[in-house]
């Protein structure tokens, strides 16, 4: 069972007069199959924590343990923009980030295309798919190394709404099959609420203000009660931290 | 709220175009048609040649001796082709002679210069030392070069080959460097999160980020090296594309001089069509095909046709 635990966190960047503050003091544990998101208003460090549990930036001070059953735990990633390697076709972009190339290997990558509906465009190069294709390959990539906790960085946020939303329900659907830890960083509270069992909100400082937890059955229909009610709950949380204005 | 439901079709949409339009609108298409004025190029230039010899003529009757016609220069080039000629050496055996020198050149160019930019485009240190000197050689003329080797080498075949190297490098070195300073970060660090070794980064990421500047970098090569050995064997050269066109220009034989300025261009078209494109288009076959007609036609009507199979393709 994956776990990631974060002990006092910070994170700074620059010195002296330009010195910026994206993360202070974050204290954090998630373990388990579960669906955590990030939100909070542009500039709160939630990018900066992602890359600091990735390994992208190192932390200023603090600690970051990300393990799974004792071991360090094999991180996946979906980014914002799909980022492909534009000169792979689509299944050669998934064996890329593989630690073999076996037929074994191409089979699991084969399954995580059709588990994205795109088992019939392994051989198309990125520049011949569609935005949402392109993403679709991505997290099919991002869970195609079978890691123990995925981590998503506003990967809807360039895609047009009814293409994101038959995204979400993909990507719900795959979480449930495969019993993945993912962290999920977001602006949009109405995918949190629609995805997440926890939502942590961030305030500009990078400081960890609020920790939501939403029990509600999946999967959610933004049009339910429950589901509004529970938004309109999250959003009020950002009016009393007078997040929305920011 | 009012929803209102409108099915498509029903209101709103354009009358289908009647057959005569089609039938009018196919000239208009032929003669618009990038194939049919790449046909009428050569016809109209041989006509402007005809016409102004006619009128030189008038003006001055002692043209006629001196000005080459497109027949004269035909017959010749034909001559030539059929290896009937008067210089020492055939087209095919002048030809290879240069080619061999242009690919020496060209070949160390690439190497050193792809070496040269790498190091600039990732140590300030490197670039900031070797920038003077590269624009100093980019701002130097390939005729400077060719004197300057034909003095130290003499006649045989070092002075073209330096010739070409230095005519060729500073661009593969600018471009290389360019490159390196484009390689896409993203990538880079999309490859660090899935913890993928370096060495395939190098080749899977690094390289093909790197090749379309260096296929500019070898196309810039080739036709400035090619422009610099041409001049190089005018001067320093006993043989090779260069030094028979200076032949047949101290035979006076105008027609010849302009023969073999034709046949260098036919052979750079030649290779450019039977070795750049092929090469490119294998190793770009990735970039998506319609995106330089849209830079060509982005005005006219392929433009609608693009927005049309943009939405076909991804629906």
């Amino acid at each position: 069972m994956a776990e990631i635990r974060i002990k006092n966190l910070h994170k700074e960047f620059g010195v002296g007069e330009d010195k910026v503050v994206a993360l202070e003091d974050v204290n954090l544990d998630i373990t388990g199959h579960s669906f955590v998101s990030i939100v909070g208003p542009s500039g709160c460090g939630k990018s900066t924590l992602l890359n600091i549990l990735t390994g992208i930036e190192t932390p200023t001070s603090g600690t970051v343990a990300i393990t799974s059953d004792g071991h360090v735990a094999a991180p996946g990633y979906v980014f914002q923009a799909a980022r492909l390697l534009p000169w792979r076709t689509v299944t050669d972009n998934l064996m890329f980030v593989q630690e073999d190339r076996s037929e074994d290997t191409r089979k699991r990558c084969q399954r995580y295309l059709e588990m994205v509906q795109l088992g019939d465009k392994g051989t198309k190069f990125p520049g011949e798919l569609s935005g949402g294709m392109q993403q679709r390959v991505g997290i099919a990539r991002a869970f195609s190394i079978e890691p123990d906790v995925l981590f998503m960085d506003e990967p809807f946020s360039h895609l047009d709404a009814i293409t994101a939303r038959a995204l979400r329900r993909e990507l719900h659907h795959m979480w449930d099959e495969t019993k993945k830890m993912v962290v999920f960083v977001t602006h949009d509270v109405g995918e949190a609420v629609e995805l997440s069992n926890r939502i942590l909100v961030f305030a500009k400082g990078g400081r960890l203000e609020d920790d939501i937890q939403i029990d509600l059955p999946f999967p959610r229909d933004p049009a339910d009660d429950e589901v509004a009610v529970a938004k309109a709950h999250v959003l009020r949380k950002f009016e009393e931290l007078d997040l929305l204005a920011s | 709220m009012t929803v209102t439901e409108t099915r498509p079709g029903t209101a709103g949409s354009q009358p289908a175009p009647n057959p005569g339009q089609r039938l009018i609108s196919l000239p208009a298409k032929i003669a618009k048609s990038p194939h049919l004025a790449r046909v009428l190029f050569p016809i109209a230039l041989f006509a402007v040649w005809e016409l102004s010899l006619i009128a030189v003529e008038e003006v001055w009757p002692f043209a006629v001796d001196v000005l080459p016609t497109p027949s004269e220069v035909g017959g010749f080039m034909w001559d030539e082709f059929i290896t009937d000629t008067l210089a020492r050496k055939n087209l095919y055996e002048t030809f290879f002679i240069s080619l061999r020198r242009l690919l020496s050149g060209f070949a160390i160019a690439m190497v050193l210069g792809t070496a040269l930019g790498l190091a600039m485009g990732l140590s300030r240190a490197t670039n900031a030392f070797c920038h003077d000197w590269t624009m100093a050689i980019l701002a130097m003329p390939a005729l400077a070069w060719a004197l300057f080797n034909s003095i130290i080498f003499g006649f045989d075949d070092r002075g073209p080959i330096l010739t070409v190297i230095l005519a060729g490098i500073p661009f593969v070195i600018v471009n290389v460097r360019e490159g390196v300073r484009n390689t896409p970060r993203e990538l880079f660090d999309m490859a660090r999160s899935f913890q993928v070794p370096q060495s395939k980064v190098i080749r899977h990421v690094l390289v093909p980020s790197l090749m379309p500047f260096m296929f500019a970098a070898a196309r810039y090569c080739f036709s400035i090296g090619w422009k610099g050995l041409v001049i190089a064997e005018v001067f320093g050269g006993q043989d090779g594309a260069g030094w028979t066109i200076k032949f047949w220009y101290d035979a006076h034989r105008a027609h010849g001089v302009v023969g073999y300025a034709a046949f260098f261009v036919i052979f750079a078209i030649l290779f450019e069509r039977l070795v750049f494109e092929p090469i490119s288009r294998r190793a770009f076959r990735w970039r998506p095909q319609l995106q330089t007609e849209v830079v060509e036609e982005a005005f006219g009507e392929h433009h609608e046709h693009y927005g049309e199979e943009e939405t076909a393709r991804h629906g």
